[in-house]
């Protein structure tokens, strides 16, 4: 009860916690969409609270941990090209690619820079006309419409020096995909509450109903995790599947229309890869043709590359829920978030760093390292 | 990644023709693109704001709501263990109030 007790909120999630308990009359197996939910569960040991009533799957929601490693190595070519400026948020910058990474590129004299809006990225652009200047475009629906939005005032504005490396996935093609393995123990989803606060949930009714699975949008407080947990679980001991809004504050059905229609502009449904899960067909985001001129991998000719992950790494079995990553052989020996085999170590929403960051923090006795999230 | 962070708008102006802001995240104030929620916000409303993008406004009233619901919940099923605690829990009540109303953040 350490972590709990720790936690402002202890007065409520206790009770909750019990009222799950009483609710669930056999363990249920739910699995969190979103890499900000994982790091709360784990953080705050909600998962071992709950042992018994809930076995926690940490799904792929985690942006840094499933661009595949091919547009890394992408990004890591361009970000060595003398007339290049690359620009992205800083959880990309120590993901691992076929043989180094971002931070590694810039230590050799490769132009990269954080920014914290791709806005920041395209600003560059128009400060620095003799140079190209690419963005990294990673991300869920939440980072769609900024991204998008950039690409659009680069149009408006005529910046043609700027250009995006675009790796966007969104989440329902996962769940689907989740829901049809062979060997899925899913059987009920928490979905991401800032994915939903653009999109909303209409593209999630028709999931619940074909797979007769809840969903939930749920917020990232430990206490919205709680209330989701505890509305999935009711939904099913009473047999049902739909979706419900936990996180009424800041999601509404139809999500924000303006974000979505911007979103629809600039960018098309395209099969991804996911890293360490593999192809997902109609998963990813690519520019319209409209927009080709700030394509980088059109611009820099960048074409196919297909490259292997490194065969220590289990990803894969994490991000699917068939491995805990403490089971892993690699797991705080060879792999560390200092010296990552794999993407799942890299970032706090990431399942490994995770699990890394809380066994830190119960040797020490000190608050977990949370790492940067952008 | 998804990380929004909730905070109230304290400017507005346009920038040839997009709509920005300045907005105050319990004293911190950063430049934010409010095109998305130009139709609704006003100053002072609470946005959640994800790579310097308003991407939704945050309810006050709903995130009241739903704060009294779980605290109701929670007296009805444990109201012997709320006493016991209940210096430690009207403490962190306040501050789970203030959090709510502002909307979600990744601690």
């Amino acid at each position: 009860m350490k972590y709990l007790s720790e936690y402002r909120d202890a007065a409520i999630a206790r009770p909750l916690i019990e009222r799950i308990k009483r609710t669930a009359t056999r363990p249920w197996t739910l699995m969190e969409v979103c890499g900000g939910q994982t790091h709360t569960i784990v953080r705050q040991g909600l998962d071992e609270l709950l042992e018994g009533a809930i076995e926690m799957i940490h799904g792929p929601g985690c942006p840094v941990c499933v661009t595949p490693l091919e547009q890394i190595d992408k990004a890591l070519m361009l970000a060595a090209r003398p007339d290049v400026i690359f620009t992205s948020f800083g959880d990309m910058l120590r993901v691992p690619g076929s043989d180094c990474d971002l931070q590694q590129v810039r230590a050799r004299g490769g132009n990269v820079r954080v920014v914290y809006s791709p806005l920041d990225a395209l600003e560059i652009a128009r400060r620095h006309p003799e140079r190209e200047v690419v963005f990294f475009a990673v991300g869920f629906e939440t980072t769609a419409p900024a991204n998008a939005m950039a690409v659009w005032r680069a149009r408006e504005l005529g910046v043609p020096n700027f250009s995006v490396l675009v790796s966007h996935v969104t989440v329902p093609p996962a769940i689907s995909a989740i829901m049809q393995a062979p060997d899925n123990r899913v059987q009920a989803f928490l979905a991401a509450g800032h994915v939903c606060a653009v999109m909303g949930w209409t593209e999630y009714e028709p999931l619940a109903m074909r797979h007769r699975v809840p969903i939930v949008v749920t917020g990232f407080e430990p206490l919205d995790i709680l209330e989701g947990m505890l509305m999935a679980v009711e939904q099913l001991e009473t047999g049902r599947h739909t979706v419900e809004n936990q996180y009424v504050r800041s999601v509404r059905r139809e999500g924000t229309p303006a974000a979505r229609t911007r979103v629809e502009e600039v960018f098309e449904l395209v099969d991804r890869k996911w890293r360490g899960i593999g192809e997902i067909p109609m998963s990813g985001l690519r520019l319209r043709p409209a927009f080709a001129a700030f394509d980088a991998e059109l611009k820099f000719g960048l074409g196919d590359i297909h490259v292997n992950e490194s065969p220590e790494c289990h990803a894969g079995e994490v991000l699917t829920g068939k491995l805990k990553p403490p089971r892993c052989p690699a797991f705080g020996t060879r792999c560390t978030p200092e010296h990552p085999l794999g993407a799942l170590m890299v970032s706090a929403e990431g399942a490994c760093a995770a699990y890394y960051h809380l066994a830190k923090y119960r040797e020490s006795g000190e608050p977990a390292a949370a790492g940067a999230v952008s | 990644m998804c990380l929004g962070i909730p905070g109230r708008i304290v400017e507005l102006r346009d920038d040839t023709g997009l709509a920005m802001g300045v907005v105050d995240f319990g004293g911190v104030r950063r430049e934010v693109c409010l095109a998305y929620v130009q139709d609704e916000a006003r100053l002072g409303d609470y946005v959640i704001v994800h790579v310097g993008f308003a991407i939704s406004m945050v309810d006050e009233a709903e995130a009241h709501r739903t704060f009294e619901v779980l605290r109701e919940m929670s007296q009805l099923d444990e109201l012997g263990w709320l006493d016991e605690v209940a210096e430690a829990a009207g403490a962190s009540l306040g501050s789970a109030t203030t959090v709510t109303q502002t909307g979600s953040r990744i601690p």
